[in-house]
């Protein structure tokens, strides 16, 4: 790690869009045992931290995000913030404000999202290890169009002080790495309780003692609307799984799959448009104009000029849907029907050690395909990542298959704090299949 | 989705929308919740809670403490002298 890599990270970005910001230089003096990058959203003292939008121009916080401050007391050298979906708003990263990152193995595909940029620095990068957030499955997606492990924790397992919220019920850091090893090497760095976030403080040990997996669950409600390709990259990964590993696999039904999706976007977005209320124009990032204002003046022309679409569209779902007449309606009904699928998926993980699914229903799309795409079928594009997100399951998202080049994920869900199972599926994964990377990198 | 309930709940959110905005979101907002009224037909738990796993309070003694200099947080704040400059309330 020196200047001539740091050079490298910069050409790789006029190309590629993955950073948000980079670092000028090495420390002189300093010396690092590996290099990592942190998702926009993640709080940082040396860098700005925006979360993809306009709002935060300019802010930059007066520390770091507990799971930075741990990668970094272990060793690690903070090259850059990567790009991302305005406060984790998109599937595609096409919502942030500081330019579109493009797929490495197509630069006129989506990288996914919302932690598009951390999944194409991995992809970029051997030997890197990207921070990333999910809310709604923002660290499984990506992985899935750029052809790398990520590694969504339990929610509570890792410290989320010095996170952009979006959604409190809802927001997990995670890994994305080129291997279920390296994942296995930082989670223990970045988990643990932190008494600045007592969700954190819940949670059992971390155990990643290696495990057999005997059998596996497929629900048939998350096989509807799967693209021909991707459908057959994923059969084909189960006949691996029962061939090559000896693993049962069953199909079962999962009823309440069907209502995650309406349930979680109730749920992110009223979460989202309270917590987006504290970007007035005083305290971060942009701020206001005249203070002769009245204050709803100053702080309605602050946010209308700075927050993006897909940011005023979801805070105004969010606001409509906790409004009075409509709360117990939308709000309190996502939250029964979040604790049905809880249930759902502790009774199949009773039978079996892990639930399986592709990842995305389709492999990563052009971006002329994207502009094409109503709004509806965008948030229904994640209707296989939302439910263990919304459950707080821990799930690992792995390269399954490729078409056309392109790579296809598989996802695998786990019992709460079974992060250790995931990482021995995904290892005993990466034996029977071999991982490809782009050839020109 | 009536205009006019888009430009009051835009209002409550304190956020300026144009005409062509207030139409657009109308539309948007009416394809999704009508996607949410799924959720009529979905049969819930009668308990829940407000977190996907059990989390439990975390107590301990007040103690005085001051974990960032007060200067670092207004760096990124409007100041006069010591104080923070805000808009008008009333």
């Amino acid at each position: 790690m020196d200047a001539a890599f740091l050079d490298r990270l910069k050409s790789l970005n006029k190309k590629y869009v993955i950073f948000s910001e980079l670092a000028d230089d090495v420390p002189p003096g300093s010396s690092f045992e590996f290099h990592f990058s942190a998702k926009d959203n993640l709080c940082t003292s040396d860098f700005q931290t925006r979360a993809g939008s306009r709002i935060l121009e300019g802010y930059r916080p007066p520390f770091d995000a507990t799971p930075v401050r741990r990668m970094r007391e272990a060793g690690g050298l903070l090259v850059g913030k990567t790009n991302m979906d305005e406060f984790g708003f998109g599937t595609f990263s096409t919502n942030s404000g500081y330019g579109v990152p493009r797929n490495p193995f197509d630069a006129d595909r989506s990288c996914g999202g919302s932690s598009g940029g951390a999944a194409a620095a991995v992809c970029l990068l051997d030997g890197h290890v990207a921070l990333g957030v999910s809310t709604g499955g923002s660290i499984s997606c990506p992985a899935s169009f750029c052809g790398v492990v990520g590694l969504t924790p339990t929610y509570g397992r890792v410290s989320r002080y010095g996170l952009v919220d979006y959604g409190n019920s809802l927001d997990k850091v995670g890994i994305l790495a080129r291997s279920s090893s390296t994942l296995g090497k930082y989670l223990p760095i970045i988990a643990g309780p932190d008494p600045m976030d007592p969700t954190s403080c819940s949670q059992s040990r971390l155990l990643l003692d290696r495990v057999k997996i005997e059998s596996i669950a497929v629900p048939e409600e998350a096989m509807e609307d799967i693209h021909p390709d991707v459908r057959i990259a994923f059969d084909r990964a189960v006949d691996t799984l029962e061939e090559s590993m000896s693993v049962k696999v069953e199909e079962v039904s999962i009823p309440s799959l069907t209502f995650a999706l309406p349930a979680y976007y109730v749920l992110a977005t009223s979460e989202a448009s309270t917590n987006l209320a504290r970007f007035c124009g005083m305290r971060f990032g942009a701020r206001g104009g005249d203070v002769t204002q009245h204050f709803n003046d100053f702080f309605s022309k602050t946010r209308s000029e700075n927050f993006g679409k897909e940011a005023k569209r979801r805070i105004l779902l969010g606001t409509y849907s906790r409004m009075v007449g409509f709360r117990n309606r939308y709000y309190l009904k996502a939250l029964a029907v979040r604790q049905t699928v809880i249930r759902d998926y502790e009774r199949v993980l009773k039978d079996h050690t892990l639930v399986a699914t592709p990842t995305m229903p389709f492999v990563s799309p052009r971006f002329t395909d994207i502009k094409r795409m109503r709004l509806i079928d965008m948030y229904r594009a994640d209707f296989l990542t939302v439910p263990p997100n919304l459950a707080g399951l821990p799930h690992i998202s792995v390269p399954c298959g490729y078409a056309d080049s392109m790579p296809i994920g598989m996802q695998l869900v786990a019992r709460h704090w079974d992060e250790g199972v995931l990482l021995s599926a995904a290892d005993s994964w990466e034996g029977a299949f071999q991982y490809r990377f782009p050839e020109a990198i | 989705m009536e205009p006019e309930i888009v430009k009051k709940v835009a209002r409550i959110a304190r956020l300026q929308l144009t005409e062509a905005e207030i139409g657009e979101f109308a539309r948007d907002l009416e394809e999704v919740l009508e996607y949410f009224s799924m959720l009529d037909e979905a049969s819930g738990a009668e308990e829940y809670d407000f977190n996907p796993v059990k989390i439990q309070d975390v107590l301990r003694e007040d103690s005085v403490g001051q974990n960032i200099d007060p200067e670092l947080l207004t760096r990124m704040m409007d100041t006069y002298e010591e104080w923070v400059r805000g808009p008008r309330l009333i």
